[in-house]
């Protein structure tokens, strides 16, 4: 009797992780990826929460106003951070600056991303004349000299359209190209399996097939790939605003706000007006890929962690 | 293998001539035209001004106002900066060497870096030396070019004062003379370093990672089996396959280095091609603008070009064709 109702006891049905809730647990687990992800968390909420606690900061706590007579101050308790060479203060400054890198970062992913995937996913899926039209339109696109035509084009759309919105456009425009390759490549391994075959053997249309079969079996090579390119965005936004070509200089950005140090005495004697731009940004983008490391192991079923 | 590059050579050119177009077309779409650079400035009369204006061919239509452009461009006449009045052809010409020697000397200390890094966390992996490494490679990874060269300058010219922090050439030496390149490697060190440690990660990852799965192949075993020093047996057999998909970076690293040299020179004030490019975006001098554009593209195209046919070269597998 007593064995029998071990027996029942142990044929209690147990649910076995589905893979979304393996990867989760993997990803909790990485030690880096947490810390990433909390910084992560910790500079968004910072700087979306800027226009409201701004005034607990400092006493400026506008910072598009010149302040002459507070130009430049070292860091006291009044200005945590000290003053810029306008007055402006440096911490109100730097919550405000993330506001528009974090957005530009994001804005421009989220768009290379969609139009990677939807190029990616065209090109794999039909193959043939559409798919050599879309990869020499890809090519066209990687061989440009990045950089070189961002600035040239951004010259030129300046003014047209608001700043901040040419920018993400531009990079985006212009960044799609590996994204593309890699959703092709993915989608092309993936529809040679039979139950893309059977799907389509029982009718449904191609929009169907790509959206419901084939995207949620790459989805997670494009989170990962996502998450590099966030950061890699992040850094095309300041380097571009560092030079003079990125966000319009009266807006607070971290790449805004580092360009003072092309300043030579700036650079050499208030170093508290530069260096915590650069810090957040090179800790922003160090954390990024961390959490990008950790997401390609926790969604990597062969990975063993 | 010659067939190939000829036939890929061959292939640039419809990219090309797309590319001029996207260019010739976008400096048209920038306001203002370079008319200014051509004519006298102090005659203001608008009588000379609309008859030049026809004589220059401002007034053509835009096709043959292209045909015009690439024309002269094909021949080596790429028109007068209207910034410096001299021909770009010229101004570019002054400014190719400063932008050669950086590039070469960050390849070079790129190349000395990932060796040694890599060499030694290739023989020793897992150890507390290749963990230094790893992590000093995944910050620099993480730091953005332009926040290195601050920071450079910040603490190797401004605090130690080891290098000058702007220039290429310290202007009371004598052109020529012993003095005159000592000063001119002086000045091209940080920039170098800087625009040399971007890729100094990613080489030294791969070349660890090439040794570490080269050390466990049949062909060490039989080496070690047959009594060979193991320092000979990393620094000339494991060492020769693996410098080998090394080379085939060399390619992508053309178009980095463009992109890099932008940004390294800005910041450094190094009178590169670099900076000319900036320059010519902010003072709205067009006809040098088209001119680097095009050839940065077409350093761009080279430079993948190279690494398609490097690839094929160091490894007889891989079949171009």
């Amino acid at each position: 009797m007593a064995s029998s109702t071990t027996i029942t006891q142990q044929k209690k049905p147990e649910r076995s992780l589905s893979p979304w809730q393996i990867a989760r647990k993997k990803y909790l687990r990485n030690k880096m990826a947490m810390i990433s992800t909390f910084f992560i968390i910790l500079v968004t909420l910072m700087s979306f929460s800027a226009p409201f606690i701004a005034h607990l900061l400092s006493p400026l706590p506008d910072v598009s106003k010149v302040n002459i007579g507070a130009m430049s101050i070292e860091p006291n308790s009044d200005h945590l951070l000290g003053t810029d060479k306008s007055g402006r203060d440096v911490l109100t400054r730097l919550f405000y600056g993330g506001r528009i890198s974090l957005l530009v970062g994001f804005s421009a992913t989220v768009l290379v991303i969609t139009f990677g995937t939807l190029v990616g996913a065209l090109a794999g899926f039909f193959g043939g004349f559409i798919d050599s039209i879309l990869m020499r339109f890809t090519d066209f696109v990687l061989n440009f000299p990045f950089l070189v035509f961002v600035i040239v084009l951004n010259t030129i759309l300046f003014g047209i359209v608001d700043g901040l919105w040419v920018l993400i456009m531009v990079i985006g425009a212009l960044s799609w190209g590996g994204v593309a390759r890699l959703v092709r490549s993915k989608v092309l391994a993936e529809k040679e399996n039979e139950y893309i075959m059977a799907a389509l053997s029982i009718g449904c249309s191609p929009f169907k097939v790509i959206t419901k079969h084939l995207l949620p079996n790459v989805v997670s090579t494009i989170i990962v790939q996502g998450t590099l390119i966030f950061a890699t965005m992040i850094v095309i936004e300041s380097a571009l605003s560092y030079l003079g070509f990125g966000v319009p200089q009266a807006t607070p950005s971290w790449g805004n706000m580092l360009s003072s140090a092309n300043e030579p005495d700036v650079l050499q004697g208030k170093p508290w007006i530069w260096m915590p731009p650069a810090i957040i940004i090179t800790l922003t983008i160090l954390s990024i890929n961390f959490i990008g490391e950790g997401l390609k192991d926790a969604l990597n079923p062969k990975s063993l962690r | 293998m010659l067939k190939y590059s000829i036939r890929r050579l061959l292939g640039m050119i419809p990219m090309l001539i797309l590319i001029s177009i996207v260019v010739f077309s976008l400096a048209k779409l920038m306001p203002g035209d370079s008319l200014s650079g051509e004519i006298d400035p102090l005659n203001t009369n608008p009588e000379y001004i609309a008859e030049m204006r026809e004589k220059l061919g401002y007034n053509d239509p835009l096709p043959v106002q292209y045909f015009n452009w690439i024309t002269g461009f094909v021949q080596g006449d790429f028109g007068k900066s209207t910034r410096f009045k001299i021909p770009v052809f010229d101004l570019i010409m002054e400014k190719v060497p400063n932008t050669l020697l950086l590039g070469v000397t960050a390849l070079v200390i790129t190349y000395i870096m990932a060796f040694m890094m890599g060499m030694y966390s290739g023989r020793r992996p897992y150890t507390l030396g290749d963990n230094a490494i790893a992590g000093f490679n995944y910050i620099m990874l993480a730091i953005p070019s332009f926040v290195a060269a601050v920071f450079a300058i910040y603490i190797f010219a401004f605090q130690l004062n080891w290098f000058p922090f702007a220039g290429s050439v310290d202007i009371l030496v004598e052109r020529g003379s012993f003095e005159y390149y000592v000063s001119r490697m002086h000045h091209v060190l940080l920039p170098a370093l800087v625009l040399g440690a971007m890729s100094t990660a990613s080489y030294t990852q791969f070349l660890r990672n090439d040794i570490i799965e080269n050390s466990r192949k049949d062909f060490v075993r039989t080496a070690r089996a047959k009594g060979t020093p193991i320092k000979k047996i990393y620094n000339v057999h494991i060492l020769r396959n693996s410098i080998i998909p090394l080379v085939t970076f060399l390619g992508f690293d053309f178009a980095a280095l463009i992109g890099g040299a932008i940004i390294t020179e800005t910041i450094f004030t190094y009178p590169g091609i670099g900076q000319l490019f900036l320059e010519s975006v902010t003072s709205r001098d067009y006809p040098t603008l088209m001119a680097l554009t095009m050839l940065l593209s077409f350093l761009t195209l080279l430079g993948n070009l190279l690494a398609d046919i490097l690839y094929g070269v160091v490894d007889p597998r891989i079949r171009l064709d």
